[in-house]
């Protein structure tokens, strides 16, 4: 469904993704690991354009993505959680939630359709709806911004390091919320970046290594660069 | 009668404050959403009001109703905000976003140089005055003071409009949650489907209008000279400064304690007029240096 293709992207000169390929199929679960500073950021922003890209390409249902502008592309279904969360503090959370389906003015009923989708996978957000982002814990406000990115995105989503920072009790009621995700729309592709390789090694059906730009698949690769990411 | 001067006083200080705040408000949305300072903003303002002064000579010449001017000021403001703001934005801030400030400020600070010389091009040096605005509506005596319907009412209402629209489409609309989003931040907001670079073009506009809206309402009361432009300016960054730089209501206040110590020391000390606004902002700053209703910056991480 969404296909990296030798994609290489640079910040102010300096090359932070080389032509790093991978792709997320229907209903896939795709997982990033690379240490801070790999680019795993950078290849979720080359995905929402917010990168220009140097080579390569990105396809989403084979259309290249060249000339589809970055707030064009939640249109496509494709939805993205920044690592810092990035929500809107002066919002209530049920206002950040649904704020992605009120810029794309979705239909009353897909909104309904969306918000009970995350409600279902948090139920927890439900009974806070009404608070002030700003009032959140970070734990929580990664939660609204998984969800978030679920109203944003129907197709594919992208988590950019979801569990960095997060106490175990929560990373674990986070991985539990995936998991019911992946029960419930077993359509939806998902691409997780984490740090930390162990986190996702159960839970993701395929898993890409990325080391200065690069990626490379899992399987392709020698123990010791594997080692080398388990060090941070 | 220092009753009658106290008075006189509060009410050129409400009619000015007014319309300092329109363009300050403009100025502090712009700052807001676009993190730039426009220096040419004052320039919208000395625009706004040789354009409705225009059309007052035109309706006056056209033999139609002079009520029409009170219109036409309207649409001078959103022509001389949507047309020339809109060119100004596309063609040249549009580069200059995010770069450094230094940047920002000599670009536009060339651009108001421009406007003053395109101003005296169009309109000339000498003065104009188009009072119709103020004459059509008469006086009122208020504890024996004559004072204009015009200057008393209808400026000060526009101002008070203006704010109560800007907080209900900020707060409670869905392009007002839109452009919080973008100022809070634009890769985010993007991520969510919201056009930027729309909005940015959008909220310069309105805020070039509002400028522009409060020279159309100056133009009915006072007289147009080269110059207007960089007084207003250096006002209303006075009180955007002391309200803090994007707080709407701030702006409000601000600017009605800058116009009213203007104008009382326009009665009882008239050589520190200029000086008053600067005292304000000046002694505020001193206690408050994020401006009087900066609030603090929730965290991001």
């Amino acid at each position: 469904m969404l296909r990296v293709e030798q994609a290489s992207a640079q910040i102010d000169g300096v090359t932070v993704v080389r032509s790093a390929t991978l792709e997320i199929a229907k209903g896939g679960t795709v997982a990033l690991i690379g240490r801070n500073g790999a680019g795993k950021t950078s290849v979720l922003r080359s995905i929402m354009g917010f990168l220009k890209l140097t080579g390569g390409r990105v396809t989403f249902d084979g259309g290249d993505l060249r000339d589809v502008p970055s707030h064009r592309r939640p249109f496509l279904g494709i939805g993205y959680a920044p690592e810092d969360r990035r929500l809107n503090g002066s919002f209530t959370l049920e206002e950040n939630l649904r704020f992605p389906g009120e810029v794309m003015q979705l239909s009353a009923a897909e909104l309904r359709r969306r918000m009970e989708l995350v409600y279902g996978v948090l139920p927890e957000l439900h009974a806070m709806r009404t608070r002030p982002a700003a009032g959140l814990s970070g734990g929580q406000g990664k939660m609204v911004a998984l969800g978030r990115a679920l109203v944003a995105g129907s197709r594919v989503i992208l988590l950019d390091e979801p569990f960095q920072g997060l106490a175990p009790v929560l990373a674990q009621r986070y991985g539990a919320a995936l998991r019911e995700l992946r029960q419930v729309d077993r359509e939806l592709g998902l691409l997780i970046t984490e740090s930390n390789p162990s986190l996702l090694r159960s839970f993701a059906d395929e898993i890409y290594v990325i080391e200065r730009g690069e990626t490379s698949r899992q399987d392709a690769l020698p123990d010791s660069s594997l080692a080398d990411s388990d060090l941070h | 009668m220092f009753l009658q001067t106290v008075l006189l006083a509060t009410l050129d200080g409400l009619s000015y404050g007014a319309q300092v705040f329109l363009v300050a408000v403009g100025l502090s949305l712009i700052f807001g959403v676009l993190r730039i300072v426009n220096v040419a903003h004052g320039s919208f303002y000395a625009i706004g009001a040789y354009v409705a002064a225009s059309f007052g000579l035109l309706l006056a010449a056209s033999g139609l109703s002079p009520w029409l001017s009170y219109p036409a000021m309207a649409l001078s403001a959103v022509l001389v905000g949507v047309l020339l703001g809109g060119l100004l934005e596309v063609t040249l801030l549009r580069r200059i976003y995010g770069k450094e400030q230094v940047l920002q400020l000599l670009v536009t600070f060339a651009v108001f140089m421009i406007f003053e010389d395109l101003q005296k091009a169009i309109w000339g040096v000498s003065p104009y005055f188009v009072n119709t605005p103020l004459s059509l509506l008469g006086t009122v005596n208020i504890l024996g003071i004559n004072y204009s319907l015009y200057q008393l009412v209808v400026v000060p209402a526009f101002a008070v409009v203006v704010l109560l629209t800007l907080r209900y489409v900020l707060r409670s609309t869905r392009i007002g949650r839109i452009v919080t989003a973008v100022t809070d931040d634009r890769e985010a907001a993007a991520a969510m489907g919201v056009d930027a670079a729309k909005v940015y073009l959008l909220t310069f506009m309105i805020g070039a209008s509002l400028a522009a809206f409060g020279g159309a309402l100056a133009s009915g009361s006072t007289s147009l000279v080269p110059g207007m432009g960089s007084g207003m300016i250096i006002l209303s960054f006075a009180v955007a400064a002391t309200a803090g730089l994007g707080r709407i209501e701030g702006a409000a206040v601000a600017a009605l304690m800058i116009g009213l110590g203007r104008s009382i020391a326009v009665y009882t000390a008239p050589e520190f007029d200029v000086l008053v606004p600067y005292l304000i902002m000046f002694v505020v700053l001193l206690i408050k240096p994020q401006g009087l209703f900066s609030v603090p910056q929730t965290r991001k991480v």
